[in-house]
């Protein structure tokens, strides 16, 4: 009998992808005045397709590939990295993970609740 | 993926900033420099970013962060033949780093001032070509992008705090 539900696994898998996604923005960020840097990312569903199909179960999913991001307008010196659009990718995956860490809760506490269902 | 090492991905783009920002604050307290160390006329410096590539762990261009404290750990556990899983430690992949710190060659500015012990024999001091305006950008850019980085950091840290309330 499993302790952690297949959702559990999942929702490791989401917020494992939500960091990863953090890590490209942190990086577009760190790299903002590199010249001839360009904007880095990936596609969040696709890889969360891969990681729910099986590929990279048990939470220890490959870190997804890292592509550079088409349809920025790069500046002078060669480098494309948008402050808005970094911007909004930092809050939309601490939005993401948020999500993930509160669905965990409940999804413990479910567990929880069954392990003490007899005291109650 | 370890958030830890995030924060070396960001550290890394402070320390660089940072570099950046003293280099310019150094331009323009030597706007009027005509010596230095090496008797010559001061000259303008420019920092150069590159992007760091995986397994940099140059300590002067940031990574302590995440990067060698991780890989420190991780060689300390595997030094005393501990058996548990080794997570890759492979940190402030996709930070920056300081390529170099270039002198810029150009001629300087002549200004007629006989007075000054520098002055040539026309009565010419050369200064540096140092223009503030360039320089106040240069320090707001070094600045904002600093802030973003913060805001980074920030970002991370709230999450390896909700991460830690999964406990309670």
């Amino acid at each position: 009998m499993d302790i952690t539900t297949p959702l559990a696994d999942q929702l490791t898998s989401y917020m494992d992808l939500a960091a990863a996604q953090l890590k490209a923005t942190a990086t577009n960020m760190a790299n903002i005045d590199t010249p001839g840097f360009h904007t880095v990312g990936f596609d969040f569903e696709a890889e969360m397709q891969r990681a729910l199909s099986g590929e990279g179960a048990s939470g220890t999913s490959a870190a997804p590939q890292l592509q550079e991001v088409d349809g920025l307008l790069a500046r002078p010196d060669g480098n494309n990295v948008s402050m808005d659009r970094e911007g909004l990718a930092m809050a939309e995956a601490q939005l993401k993970f948020r999500t993930g860490v509160e669905l965990a809760k409940r999804e413990y506490a479910r567990v929880l609740d069954a392990i003490h269902a007899d005291s109650k | 993926m370890n958030l830890f090492g995030l924060l070396g991905v960001s550290g890394s783009a402070l320390t660089a900033e940072r570099v950046r920002a003293e280099v310019t604050a150094s331009n323009m307290a030597n706007a009027e420099t005509t010596r230095t160390a090496d008797g010559k006329l001061f000259q303008r410096q420019h920092v150069i970013f590159q992007s760091a590539g995986p397994a940099s762990n140059d300590v002067t261009t940031g990574g302590m962060l995440g990067g060698s404290f991780a890989s420190t750990l991780q060689s300390q556990l595997s030094a005393a033949a501990w058996n548990g899983a080794s997570p890759a430690a492979t940190a402030d992949e996709g930070g920056v780093e300081i390529a170099g710190i270039v002198t810029d060659q150009g001629q300087g500015l002549r200004r007629y001032d006989p007075g000054h012990p520098d002055a040539d024999k026309d009565g010419y001091v050369t200064y540096p070509d140092i223009d503030p305006l360039t320089e106040m950008v240069d320090l707001m850019g070094a600045t904002r992008a600093y802030g973003l980085n913060v805001s980074a950091v920030q970002a991370t840290k709230s999450m390896i705090g909700a991460s830690l309330d999964i406990l309670k």
